[in-house]
């Protein structure tokens, strides 16, 4: 279970307060897939970054009984400098998995091949993206926290991510901020619309595909 | 309890989750940490690692050799080299402690991505590093002068290792305050450039309380750098020389310290904006 409650996150710009989140609560159970929704800017990566505890909220708190992974974005989590198996041999170490184990799922899902061996910022998004969710699915979480990352991924990839996440990994929660509704609507049960900072959820994909939609 | 007592414990346990609690997990992340530091900055390849050692060591040794021929043997009655191996080492050891700890979230905020990494954790590799460097430089560039004939060993090494300890602690709570308020403020980096160049000539490096006039000596003694140098130098010249290292008012002084830049720290962290 994650729970968030009342999470106002406000940046100072210049002098300038802007505030992205604004008391924005919902909760998240074991095996729930909860889309994140809203225009360019409405803090769909703010908040999934608080719930990874990249950042911290302004107010409120967040409270969390299973395990959630960092976020899984086009940006964050790897050191660009160095290479695909020095990233992984990193997070192996803090995570404390065995790195064999790790190395192994990753070649096989990421299909990297030999730029395992080359720096991660010489990775295309789409590189990027299967590397950065590979690795997460070796470590394993109870919540997968996704900020568009699947759909940066070509075809192939999309499918085996859909098998790992939902067919073999059906009973983990899932957090996914996306602006592709056919996606959503095939992947989430209910869905968080973000809006001027507020957040209003819906139980109904449809519905709420309707009103982010509308606005 | 109020939502606001909730984020602030919260925030306290992303800085130090784990001190006494889960020391095993703290060690290997700093591990993990301590190794990436060392890919990042020196390369995996040939000198890499030889390099940590390097880079003080090519500041040190010309600056040592040119001083001590400049200046003559001796000042006060202290020999030149070894006045100046105990003031140059740990003034590198400060600079660089320092420098490295300017803005290191921001500069490591990808790393901040994973919970298990704290910013304390990040701060505790970095000063290691930079800290084992700086003693590995002193240990080498020792055994160089001592075998060239340039400089005797310390005359009391338990008080020498005394003023090293002190020292270190210095250059981390330093590396702890000027971190954190930089992450705050860009002031700090402003004000980390002079007083890192003016501390050459008031922190201790080059003169020993004992030959300030009494009405600066107090003034000077308030330092916990002068105070290192002088427990490191009593260490090194044994009574030869007059000094007033005061452990008592150091680890006061030291621990005081601490605890502000902890509590920086702590803020620091809801400072910091990720990528």
């Amino acid at each position: 279970m994650i729970r968030a409650v009342q999470i106002t996150k406000e940046y100072r710009t210049e002098g300038r307060v802007h505030r992205a989140l604004s008391g924005v609560s919902f909760s998240v159970a074991k095996g729930e897939k909860l889309a994140v929704l809203g225009r360019n800017g409405a803090g769909k990566s703010t908040l999934i970054r608080l719930l990874g505890g990249v950042e911290l909220p302004t107010a409120g708190f967040i409270e969390q009984t299973m395990s959630s992974s960092w976020p899984l974005g086009l940006q964050g989590g790897f050191q660009g400098s160095l290479t695909g198996n020095d990233n992984m041999r990193f997070i192996a170490r803090i995570y404390n998995k065995p790195f064999e184990h790790i190395k192994e799922y990753v070649e096989d899902f990421a299909e990297l091949g030999k730029f395992l061996s080359e720096p991660v910022k010489t990775y295309s998004l789409g590189m990027r993206a299967r590397f950065a969710f590979a690795l997460s699915l070796a470590i394993d979480f109870d919540c997968y926290l996704i900020d568009e990352i699947i759909a940066a991924g070509d075809q192939r990839f999309q499918r085996r991510s859909h098998e790992e996440l939902f067919e073999k990994r059906a009973d983990r929660s899932l957090i996914l901020a996306s602006h592709m509704g056919d996606f959503i609507k095939a992947y989430c049960s209910r869905a968080i619309v973000l809006h001027h900072g507020r957040g209003n959820l819906f139980d109904d994909i449809d519905l709420a595909l309707q009103v982010y939609n509308d606005l | 309890m109020s939502a606001s007592t909730r984020q602030r414990s919260f925030g306290m346990s992303r800085i130090v989750p784990t001190i006494g609690k889960d020391f095993a997990a703290q060690s290997r992340v700093v591990g993990a940490l301590l190794i990436r530091e060392i890919y990042t900055r020196f390369g995996r390849e040939g000198l890499g690692f030889a390099w940590i050692v390097g880079e003080p060591l090519i500041f040190a040794i010309p600056v040592l050799f040119t001083w001590s021929a400049v200046r003559g043997s001796s000042e006060h009655g202290v020999p030149m080299m070894s006045f100046l191996w105990t003031g140059y080492l740990p003034l590198l050891m400060f600079r660089h402690v320092g420098a490295r700890m300017l803005m290191f979230v921001r500069v490591n905020a990808g790393l901040l991505y994973h919970r298990q990494v704290t910013i304390f954790d990040i701060f505790l590799a970095r000063c290691l590093l930079e800290v084992a460097s700086s003693l590995t430089a002193v240990l080498v560039s020792g055994v160089l002068f001592y075998s060239l004939g340039m400089m005797d060993l310390p005359r009391d090494l338990p008080m020498f290792y005394l003023g090293y300890i002190y020292m270190i602690w210095w250059c981390a709570v330093i590396g702890l305050i000027i971190g954190a308020f930089s992450e705050r403020t860009d002031w700090a980096e402003k004000i980390w450039q002079p007083y890192s160049y003016l501390y050459i000539f008031f922190g201790g490096v080059f003169y020993m309380a004992a030959w300030l006039p009494e009405s600066l000596r107090g003034w000077a003694l308030l330092q916990p750098s002068v105070q290192a140098y002088e427990l490191i130098r009593a260490g090194m010249f044994g009574s030869v020389v007059r000094t007033y290292g005061d452990p008592a008012y150091e680890t006061t002084i030291l621990a005081v310290l601490t605890l502000i830049g902890l509590l920086l720290m702590r803020d620091a962290r809801k400072y910091v904006i990720a990528e």
